[in-house]
């Protein structure tokens, strides 16, 4: 038997096969026909689509063998947009030999180079605009610079809507013979969060135990695969374990790779679950967002977030005395 | 429980001292002879660079041949008739219960300046008479100021142990603290101590102390350029400094680099600040600090700089009451530590990260964050599977070895 991960597994081939983003889908379809593509702008939330819609238009307009005439760079892999440039000066630089008269370099993440380099990128886009069409791929295409913008059809993804998610968990788990209960399919929604590439991740890992999917074994998974918690890092400082909070933050920073900014977010909505009294919270609150504007303006996450412990270590003391 | 494991693992006897085999063997055949009367030269001058174990040597051999060790270091004899107090009865008689003396002036290069003129003197005279036998310790023996006394003195060299002999005192100390620790952690402790026993013992201590495991990579960043004796001072001066000038001065008059004293004053703040309350003011300064560092990154106006080194020193100074809880060692900024440690294990989640982007069209960062917490579950839970989709990926079998072990 082989084995893959069922992202790929059952990643649409064609523009045909593609749920939802329908508007989308028909535009691109329509460029198939006419044998011609601008450069594009795909941007969106992650697990949307993005990157699938590029290969189906490749896959749809060269045919079978499209990865001949495509060729794949993820900006935040590549060191330097000099990387970039001389790739795509190799890659554009010779001419397409089929009845399509260019190649599709599709550049992902591309909102993450800096300003500087993709000033570089726009001079090569236009350069070999005659042998080569782009397809930028962003987060926020609001991070990608004006110049390129303008020369670029703009695509927003969107999040796919509850039940098209709950549409291709039920095709997956048929396809894969699995048994899944209804609390399942809603605890992997739940976690999915309408990220697709996410929902399918748990739905196999959770398919990976071979026992009925339903809520708790999802749940268990999920925490399996996160197990550094911002929750209890908070109680620890609460309860005057500094260090030890401290401790759990550096985890969650360097081991688990969490932004700042994703973590002083999980606080944020842990806070009203506390069992602490309500004006507490509220003060509490007051803190987190003094802190959440000086990570804005600080260099370093885990100094700024300690601070923020050290505040919650002060609370939980001033709390016990009452 | 807090005690320096320089005076824990202190040598008790001479065959506990590492290295300076020759010194050692004068010392003891200079001591023998006064069992019959005292040598021609009735004192000893040992000399050396720091922490090559003249002092240790000193007591372990009093504490071989029990013998009554009348010690004093510089700061308690500045004077002539300090010395003649502390030294000069002691040289002629023996002690109430016949055990023999010996007598330690420790530190001699202490002794400076026109006031402790006379203190030289004074040494050098009781020298020539004493009944007992007299140890000096100096690091430079050939210092002008000694000529005269040098001549009244046998003298004894002290060379650096080697980097395999302060190995091996390190080995034994982490066996006895029970911390299982590499070879090459070890090594490169003792590298860096250039032949300083004491600064090795030290460094050991900070980083290893309550720990049961040290691996290279933990130590792996001690080669940065600061010398950790001018950090620990400015730590203290700037910890208990009290008020703002006295903190501020601590930075100014030390060329270190501000980031890494950033780092310094982080990681040791709760081990000296208890009070939550003051804590909590402490590392408000900190934040502010760092957020002024974030400004001078984002404007490159390095005027900003006063700012930051205002509140990471005469911030914290004035945050606390400075209450002592007896005698904290200061620590290695253990976030570096994690920090070249984490370095390595990105390297490899990357390396993993990138051989999954290739089939499934990310990152090799979001590969890290979105499938490899799932691949190690998948890993655990149905081998078969897991092993399958390695193989899909083209995961060699170290990077499967590290997914399985659970990072």
């Amino acid at each position: 038997m082989s084995y893959e991960m069922w992202t790929e597994k059952y990643r649409p081939r064609s523009l045909d096969d593609i749920i939802d983003q329908e508007e989308i889908v028909n535009r691109l379809k329509s460029f198939v026909k006419a044998r011609n593509i601008p450069h594009c702008i795909f941007a969106g939330p992650p697990g949307t689509g993005k990157t699938t819609a590029a290969l189906c238009l490749a896959h749809d307009l060269y045919g079978p063998g499209y990865h001949e005439y495509i060729m794949e760079l993820n900006a935040s892999d590549e060191r330097g947009i000099n990387v970039v440039r001389e790739t795509v000066k190799t890659f554009a630089r010779t001419k397409s030999i089929g009845e399509v008269p260019f190649k599709i370099l599709i550049l992902d993440e591309a909102d993450n180079m800096t300003s500087d380099a993709q000033q570089a990128l726009r001079r090569t886009m236009e350069r070999y605009t005659e042998t080569a069409r782009f397809i930028l791929i962003a987060n926020y295409s609001g991070r990608i610079i004006e110049p390129i913008q303008s020369r670029c059809a703009p695509f927003r993804f969107t999040y796919l809507p509850e039940e098209q998610i709950i549409k291709r968990i039920l095709y997956i788990a048929e396809q894969e013979g699995l048994t899944i209960t209804d609390d399942g399919v809603k605890a992997i929604v739940e976690i999915g969060g309408g990220d697709l590439r996410r929902t399918i991740n748990v739905l196999q890992t959770a398919a990976s135990t071979g026992k009925p999917i339903d809520e708790e074994t999802v749940y268990s998974v999920v925490g399996r695969a996160n197990p550094a918690d911002v929750r209890e890092m908070m109680l620890t400082a609460l309860n005057g374990g500094f260090i030890e909070a401290r401790n759990k933050l550096r985890e969650l920073l360097l081991k688990y790779g969490l932004a700042g900014s994703d973590i002083l977010a999980q606080i944020h909505s842990e806070v009203f679950r506390l069992n602490i009294p309500e004006r507490w919270k509220v003060k509490i609150m007051e803190i987190i967002g003094e802190t959440d504007y000086r990570l804005l303006q600080g260099s370093n996450e885990e100094i700024q977030l300690s601070a923020l412990l050290a505040k919650f270590v002060e609370a939980g003391e001033a709390i016990r005395r009452g | 429980m807090n005690i320096p494991w320089t005076l824990k693992y202190r040598p008790r006897t001479l065959s506990e001292v590492i290295g300076n085999e020759d010194a050692k063997k004068k010392i003891l055949e200079w001591i023998r002879q006064w069992e019959r009367k005292p040598p021609k030269k009735r004192a000893l001058l040992l000399y050396g660079p720091p922490g090559t174990g003249k002092t240790v040597t000193v007591e372990a051999l009093a504490n071989d041949l029990n013998m009554e060790l009348v010690q004093s270091n510089a700061s308690d004899y500045r004077t002539a008739e300090a010395i003649q107090r502390f030294a000069g009865r002691s040289s002629r008689y023996g002690t109430l219960f016949g055990k023999r003396r010996l007598i330690l002036f420790d530190e001699l290069g202490g002794i400076t300046g026109s006031a402790d003129r006379g203190g030289l003197r004074e040494i050098t005279k009781i020298v020539k008479e004493t009944g007992s036998p007299i140890i000096l310790i100096a690091n430079d023996a050939y210092n002008p100021r000694f000529s005269t006394l040098r001549k009244s003195c046998q003298l004894v060299e002290f060379k650096k142990p080697t980097k395999t002999q302060i190995r091996r005192l390190l080995a034994k100390i982490c066996s006895l603290e029970g911390i299982e620790a590499e070879p090459d952690a070890l090594k490169l402790i003792a590298e860096r101590a250039r032949g300083d026993v004491r600064s090795a013992i030290n460094d050991l201590q900070a980083l290893a102390q309550g720990r049961k495991r040290l691996t290279f990579e933990d130590v792996a960043w001690l080669s940065s350029r600061d010398r950790k004796e001018v950090i620990f001072n400015i730590l203290r001066r700037i910890l208990y400094a009290g008020n703002v000038s006295g903190a501020l001065r601590a930075v100014n008059e030390a060329d270190v680099d501000l980031d890494m004293l950033l780092e310094w004053i982080y990681e040791n703040l709760p081990y000296h600040i208890k009070d939550p309350g003051e804590l909590a003011s402490a590392m408000d300064m900190l934040s502010l600090a760092d957020v002024y560092r974030g400004r001078i990154a984002a404007t490159q106006d390095w005027r900003l700089m006063r700012y930051y080194i205002d509140f990471m020193s005469a911030g914290v100074a004035t945050s606390w009451s400075r209450k002592a809880h007896g005698w904290t060692p200061f620590r290695f900024p253990s976030r570096i530590m994690s920090m070249s440690k984490s370095k390595a294990e990105r390297g490899r989640l990357r390396a993993i990260g990138l051989m999954i982007g290739r089939r499934c069209h990310i990152s090799a960062d979001r590969a890290a964050k979105d499938v490899i917490p799932f691949l190690r579950v998948i890993m655990q839970n149905n081998p078969e599977m897991g092993m399958g989709i390695a193989r899909w990926l083209g995961l060699d079998d170290e990077m499967i070895a590290y997914l399985k072990s659970g990072g």
